[in-house]
């Protein structure tokens, strides 16, 4: 026995059989294709900017006061 | 684009010379199954994206799913498997009578064994020539490696398998 036969014999024994692939391939389709959608880009809550621009004006108000001595 | 029939032909074109490939990858005949199912699980969920590539494209992006895959089924199988090994305790196994088949699917046994005490590279291209049924140009392609290597691989991989089939049919001829 040559040695190109005894590596098809071994192939043959660890082939998958065609009724496996089959089922593997019929498993698959049967699971939904997710649909691609837009892709959803990260942003700020509408509310950020107002709350920032607040809280900077007040700040930049605070910063011109004179600090307060310590009692 | 019909995505069914899309999907069919890159998994007829595919599903052999993955299956080799997990073969290959030694992590046993059930897991290479089930893995041979997760690689083509992503190529169905990115049929879009792998439906545009040329060919040879396709099939390397394949390769590399499985080679993904295949590294962590590796892992989860070893660990297992020592843990099996520390646990077991096979009873003896009574003498099977000797027949022509018994013969032939131990001789099978010994391919087996031999392929799976090839170094990893040697192991994986020949199990893609042997079961996977690709050329050593494809092998290359999907290995992204030279086809002179592949042809080397499989030159070493060939001549120790020869070895080891020489020591099981004449046993006394290290004697």
């Amino acid at each position: 026995m040559s040695l190109d036969d005894d590596l098809a014999a071994w192939a043959a024994a660890v082939r998958l059989p065609g009724a496996e692939a089959d089922a593997i391939f019929r498993r698959i389709i049967a699971t939904p294709v997710p649909v691609p959608g837009p892709v959803a880009v990260p942003s700020l809550a509408p509310s950020w900017w107002r709350d920032f621009s607040a809280g900077f004006a007040a700040r930049m108000i605070d910063s011109t006061r004179p600090a307060r001595r310590a009692a | 684009m019909d995505s069914e029939a899309e999907f069919r032909r890159l998994y007829q074109a595919n599903r052999v010379a993955v299956h080799a490939y997990l073969v290959g990858r030694d992590i046993g005949p059930q897991p290479a199954a089930d893995l041979l199912q997760d690689v083509f699980l992503r190529v169905w969920q990115h049929l879009d994206e792998v439906a545009g590539m040329p060919e040879d494209r396709q099939r390397a992006w394949i390769f590399t799913v499985a080679r993904n895959l295949s590294v962590d089924a590796y892992r989860r199988q070893h660990t297992r498997a020592a843990t099996e090994q520390a646990l077991a305790h096979e009873p003896a196994r009574p003498p099977a009578p000797v027949s022509a088949a018994v013969l032939a699917a131990e001789r099978v046994a010994v391919v087996g064994e031999a392929i799976r005490r090839l170094p990893e590279q040697q192991r994986v291209t020949l199990v893609l020539a042997a079961a996977g049924e690709l050329t050593s140009a494809e092998i290359a392609a999907a290995l992204g490696v030279p086809a002179g290597t592949v042809r080397y691989r499989l030159s070493l991989a060939r001549r120790s398998l020869a070895e080891a089939l020489g020591h099981y049919d004449d046993p006394e001829e290290e004697r």
